[in-house]
Order: C-alpha cells, then sequence, then structure tokens
C-alpha cells in the first residue's frame, strides 16, 4: 500500500485488518461522565500556586549581594560543597 | 453579556454552566484516547483547570468546544507519551478461560503492546481514526494540524504496526484477523 492508495482510496484489505484488529484488541468504552467533576475543578482552582516565601528571596539577595561585593568567597563557599 | 463573554472575563459562574454543559463531552473525548475512564477523568478535570487558567486567550466568539477539545487533545498526549508503554490496560474480568479465549487474549495482548509502543503522536491519530472511527476532520482540528497530516500519522502507525505485529508472530491475514472479543 501506498500513501497514495492511503488517500484516494481509504484504505487496502491489509489495513482493513489491522483497524478490525485493533477494534478488536481495543474494546469500545462507555464513555457516559458517571459524576460531576464541577466540585473537583473548583478544588484544583482553589488551591493556591506554591509561593516562594519573602524571606527566601531576601537570603537570595542578599547571598547574591555578598558573592557580589565578596567574589573571593565563592571559592571558600565551593570548597565546603 | 452572553456566557462566553463572561466566561472570557473570569466570571465563575459562568465557568460553572460551561463546566456543567461541556464535561461530558470533554471526557468522552480524553477517554477515547486514554481509555482508562480513571485517568479520563482526571484529564479533564486538569483541561477544565487548565481552560479556565487560559481563558484570557479564548475569543468569546470563538468555538468552544473545538478549543476545549483541543487543550484535552494535548494533555492526553503529554500523559500518554510519560506513560510506559508495558503499563497495561484495565484488568478484564476474571475467569478461567478456554485455551482457544487464552490464545486470542495473548493475541490481543501482544496487539496492545505493539501500539503502545507507537510514538504518541500516531497513537492518538490511530486510536481516534481506526479504533473509533472519528471524522479525519475532527481528529485535525482537536490536534491543530490539517487532515493530511492526519492522514500521514495513520498511515504510519499501520506501517510501523504491521511491521511489529510480524516480529511478534503475528501476520495481519492469520492470527491478527482472528482476534474476538
Amino acid at each position: 500500500m501506498t500513501k497514495h492508495d492511503m488517500t484516494e482510496h481509504g484504505m487496502s484489505d491489509d489495513d482493513r485488518q489491522i483497524r478490525d484488529a485493533l477494534q478488536q484488541s481495543f474494546p469500545a468504552v462507555n464513555t457516559e461522565l458517571r459524576r460531576d467533576l464541577w466540585p473537583a475543578v473548583l478544588r484544583k482552582l482553589d488551591t493556591r500556586p506554591v509561593r516562594v516565601p519573602w524571606y527566601d528571596w531576601a537570603l537570595i539577595g542578599l547571598s547574591v549581594s555578598v558573592f557580589l561585593f565578596f567574589p573571593q568567597l565563592i571559592l571558600v563557599f565551593a570548597y565546603h560543597l | 453579556m452572553d456566557l462566553l463573554r463572561r466566561f472570557a472575563l473570569g466570571e465563575i459562574d459562568a465557568f460553572e454552566t460551561l463546566v456543567r454543559q461541556f464535561q461530558g463531552d470533554i471526557f468522552a473525548w480524553t477517554l477515547r484516547i486514554v481509555r482508562d475512564p480513571g485517568i479520563a477523568e482526571d484529564l479533564t478535570v486538569e483541561t477544565l483547570w487548565r481552560i479556565y487558567r487560559a481563558r484570557h486567550q479564548f475569543r468569546p466568539d470563538g468555538n468552544f468546544s473545538a478549543w476545549a477539545r483541543r487543550i484535552s487533545t494535548n494533555l492526553a498526549l503529554d500523559y500518554l507519551r510519560r506513560r510506559r508503554p508495558e503499563q497495561s490496560l484495565p484488568a478484564e474480568p476474571a475467569g478461567s478461560p478456554e485455551p482457544d479465549q487464552l490464545l486470542q487474549r495473548e493475541t490481543r495482548e501482544k496487539i496492545q503492546q505493539a501500539f503502545r509502543r507507537l510514538p504518541a503522536k500516531l497513537q492518538v491519530a490511530a486510536t481516534l481514526a481506526l479504533v473509533e472511527e472519528q471524522p479525519y476532520a475532527e481528529i485535525a482540528d482537536a490536534l491543530g494540524t490539517s487532515v493530511g497530516a492526519v492522514k500521514l500519522r495513520v498511515f504510519r502507525a499501520v506501517r510501523i504496526l504491521r511491521k511489529q505485529l510480524s516480529h511478534l508472530g503475528l501476520r495481519s491475514e492469520g492470527n491478527v484477523s482472528r482476534v474476538r472479543k
């Protein structure tokens, strides 16, 4: 089978057999929704994203400033890692 | 003011109405791709959450259903990419199968395994086109691509599948066509 066969004439017999085998291997699923999902959506909407506390930002700022003013401390810091 | 405009402005009541209206459709579409009701429910909740978060990007004169379907398809695709191919489908009802049934079950499992080894994009296109027999135009719309691209993906999926099945000792004109439910 060529791409041309596939688009022009649908499927070859071989492809139809593959399709039938797939349909038999993946039985039909019941697509009925069993419960209302709104409460779950609302719960998810209420969950606030994880936030970095202000003191962590302060610590990061302080560390960056220290390394900017005293770059030799980077070596000391790296030695102790 | 109409419902979609109110939703785009962030009105939670409008969103609730939309959720109640479209949750069934989104769930059914997702389930057709992932084929597990529990996973499909989780992905539907995630889809609805993302829809609300992205409400500013939605044009109120646009097609809400198509937009929702595209988001759910992308999430289902991500899920298939993360899932390992070995992960099995929900278990079939227990019982003591006849030897012939056992062989058929084995064949079915081999076909499922081969299918799960396909790249996620090909899996989605092939599931929707071949298993679910959805129109190509709808599949293309949900995947955000052209009908030609979907046909090509289905063609590639069939070609790879045929090769894999013959490696597994199943030929399309032989055991494969004898698989029964």
